[in-house]
């Protein structure tokens, strides 16, 4: 639509437009030209027309990531904007030569809304949202890390635990982003590392509100929404028993697994999804299941009274167990084994010195009865965060080495045009292009 | 915030002075001066009552819930203060609103399906074309800045149901007050605690046995003066005695004295219930027909229903 202001003459300037290419953005620009409906004339009915563009604003640097929302780019301001933004841009619903307006998805109506009214330290910021030619642009502030990465840094080239003090700040950070969206009602229900950003300076970010919504009133059961919620390693007990009551316990779980992950460097219950069948039916998620049980022993309804009303009750006795049965949780003998695991080789960043509390903390998030399980207010109370080193609002305070920076790939970081895997590019011109094109 | 009023971009964004408003309207018809001498309308209450009974029709045969009505209401009440109506489609404008706010409300329907019965309702300014919609939709998303949380007052007149030990009938009576107050401009001026208060004070001065909502024009006045002296014994009365009687008088009472001892801005209810008697007084006057007619008109020969 935009494309009336930049017409087809000024096209192909770029030092990497091919004939062909050319040709395709002339085809392309009058055929969108063509579809404007300004252009129609039929006077008045002027389509919408974006007050912003986004490629006026922003220069992308480079593309993130990618996921079924849509794509992620890294860019930064051309008006003097301080700092570095990336860009979620929202994969139209039809993808192929043409797009069309198709309505917007609940889920992103719902990231707009609650972005845009969302603000605190340890939730990442919005900066703007730009509707554009058929698209969503949600512009946020940059973080340079997230807590998969980091994680993953520490198993390379061997594994060495992530500081002690590291662990604390991020946990206690990320228990006080939760503990605003919860007195704001809103369940975040997908935590899990890859969601949670860390910034240069060691802030720490809740990302991703992509399945995020409000919990205040719920005109439907918060179940016939969306059926399955949260990534299967990070999904509470009640959720994988067929609870159809979300509440935030579901996201404290989710924090208790991203502690036990942050100790040990790997998920602490690593179950198969099970995939849905073709009646669309959620089936039983035994194998998730299996590993908590592992773990966690079995629950019994004298822990958690609700148990037996959970809908899949009946499954749990089919689940095998270790040889001492309704023996309770190895849960202490889990933690201890690993904040001393690295202790061996004297490594002064031990995580031995996180301690009774630090078990105490995580058997509080990982307790199977959602009522009884903390919540982020009662976890950031915890003795854990007040006894041993002050925590420091800098995660990173005191370490010494620095993490690896995100990836940014220069393959495709054209955000208005082909965006999409799969679609063709239309070679529009765009001096944020690198010289060198890794394919094409 | 989601949860917190005073946090809420609504307070923060969406909530302005008379003054403000009028100068908003004023610019958008300075704007587009030809248009407004070409196509006359109707005041905004009026199109506002309008555009409420359309909404109403297609949500009912969409089965919406009221809360999700109401969203939409002031979704458009919010579009149009940033974008002059001669300018749009509103049959469009309303469908949107109520797709849109349906979505926000947890209540979501199809595009398609909001679309065909937008088709069936005004089938000679409706397109079939779902992407119009779809467009409508960016059109209003972006002059709402994606601020699509609202606080409706219906909370907080069910949270203070049992501080004023309201009957069924004057909760409900209160319910259809807030419900009216969507044809208004209330909710882009006063809080929406406030309006909620405005229409317990109303309910209970109504007396919703005696005195129905559609004989209020009629005795504006009356009604007025009697929700002012209520509202103007809350400053003076402090509680006198234990009398917990239950008849009306006594909760006007109680509820003045409730104010008395708030932080409540008074001031704001008594400017409340005027500007809500002086709707139900211009809806007298309300002439379905002619604000049909000079909405079609523009649409049409505008070609804003293509």
């Amino acid at each position: 639509m935009s494309l009336t202001s930049n017409p087809p003459s000024s096209g192909g300037a770029g030092p990497s437009s091919a004939n062909a290419q050319r040709t395709q953005t002339l085809k392309r620009s009058v055929q969108q030209a063509f579809d404007d409906p300004a252009d129609r004339g039929l006077g008045p009915n002027v389509g919408y027309q974006s007050k912003v563009r986004v490629i006026d604003r922003y220069k992308v640097i480079g593309f993130i990531s990618s996921g079924t929302y849509g794509r992620v780019y890294k860019a930064c301001g051309r008006h003097g904007q301080t700092g570095e933004f990336a860009i979620k841009k929202f994969k139209p619903d039809k993808e192929g030569e043409q797009i069309q307006y198709t309505g917007i998805s609940q889920s992103a109506v719902r990231e707009m809304a609650l972005c845009s009214e969302l603000s605190h330290p340890s939730v990442i910021k919005l900066i703007e949202i730009i509707l554009e030619d058929k698209c969503i642009f949600m512009v946020f502030e940059y973080a340079e890390h997230d807590l998969l990465q980091i994680i993953h840094h520490h198993t390379q080239p061997t594994r060495h635990p992530i500081p002690p003090s590291t662990v604390k700040s991020i946990m206690f950070q990320l228990l006080n982003g939760c503990q605003y969206l919860h007195a704001n009602w809103v369940l975040h229900r997908d935590l899990k590392p890859a969601n949670i950003m860390v910034t240069s300076s060691g802030e720490v970010k809740i990302g991703d509100l992509g399945l995020a919504r409000l919990f205040n009133k719920p005109l439907h059961s918060l179940f016939s929404g969306d059926k399955v919620v949260v990534t299967i390693w990070y999904r509470a007990p009640e959720l994988l028993l067929g609870s159809r009551h979300y509440t935030p316990a579901i996201d404290m779980w989710a924090v208790g697994c991203i502690f036990a992950e942050l100790l040990s460097l790997r998920p602490i219950f690593k179950g198969e999804e099970a995939k849905m069948d073709s009646k669309k039916t959620v089936p039983f998620q035994r194998n998730q299941m299996q590993k908590i049980v592992e773990i966690m022993g079995l629950p019994t309804k004298e822990k958690w009274p609700h148990l037996v009303n959970m809908p899949e009750y009946s499954q749990l006795s089919t689940l095998s167990t270790s040889s001492h049965p309704k023996s309770g949780s190895n849960l202490e003998k889990w933690y201890y084994s690993t904040i001393n695991s690295h202790s061996a080789t004297s490594n002064p960043s031990s995580n031995a010195s996180l301690g009774a509390e630090g078990y105490k903390l995580l058997s509080g998030l990982l307790e199977y009865d959602p009522e009884r399980r903390l919540t982020a207010q009662q976890a950031l109370q915890h003795p854990f965060f007040s006894t041993g080193d002050k925590v420091s609002s800098n995660c990173f305070e005191g370490v010494k080495m620095e993490y690896p920076h995100r990836r940014v790939s220069q393959d495709d970081n054209d955000i208005r045009t082909s965006s999409l895997p799969g679609t063709k590019r239309s070679g529009l011109p765009d001096d944020s292009r690198p010289v060198k094109r890794l394919k094409e | 915030m989601a949860a917190n009023y005073w946090e809420s971009t609504q307070r923060r964004h969406w909530q302005f002075t008379r003054q403000q408003l009028e100068d908003l309207r004023k610019k958008l018809e300075d704007e587009d001066q030809n248009l407004v001498q070409m196509y006359p309308l109707p005041q905004v209450r009026h199109l506002s009552i309008y555009f409420n009974q359309q909404i109403a029709r297609l949500g009912k045969r969409l089965g919406v819930r009221q809360q999700a009505m109401a969203t939409a209401q002031l979704y458009i009440r919010r579009f149009y203060s940033k974008v002059e109506i001669r300018r749009t489609n509103p049959y469009l404008v309303i469908a949107t609103a109520v797709y849109l706010a349906c979505k926000m409300e947890e209540c979501p329907h199809h595009i398609r399906l909001v679309v065909s019965e937008g088709r069936t309702l005004w089938p000679d300014f409706f397109s079939s074309d779902t992407s119009k919609l779809g467009e409508c939709e960016f059109f209003l998303i972006s002059e709402m800045s994606s601020q699509m949380i609202v606080h409706h007052p219906y909370r907080s007149l069910t949270s203070l149901q049992g501080t004023f030990s309201l009957t069924q009938e004057e909760s409900a009576l209160a319910w259809s007050i807030i419900n009216d107050h969507y044809m208004t401009d209330l909710p882009l001026l006063f809080a929406p605690h406030i309006i909620a208060l405005m229409a317990i004070l109303l309910a209970l001065v109504l007396r919703p046995n005696t005195t129905g909502i559609q004989s209020a024009g009629g005795n504006a006045g009356t009604i007025a003066s009697a929700a002012q002296t209520a509202l103007s014994s809350a400053g003076q009365f402090k509680p006198t005695g234990e009398k917990q009687g239950a008849t009306p008088r006594t909760k006007v009472q109680k509820l003045a004295n409730w104010l008395a001892e708030s932080n409540i801005d008074i001031e704001a209810i008594v400017d409340c219930t005027q500007e809500i008697i002086s709707f139900y007084e211009v809806q007298e006057q309300y002439n379905e027909k002619l604000t049909r007619e000079q909405i079609n008109r523009f649409v049409k020969a505008r070609g804003l229903d293509k």
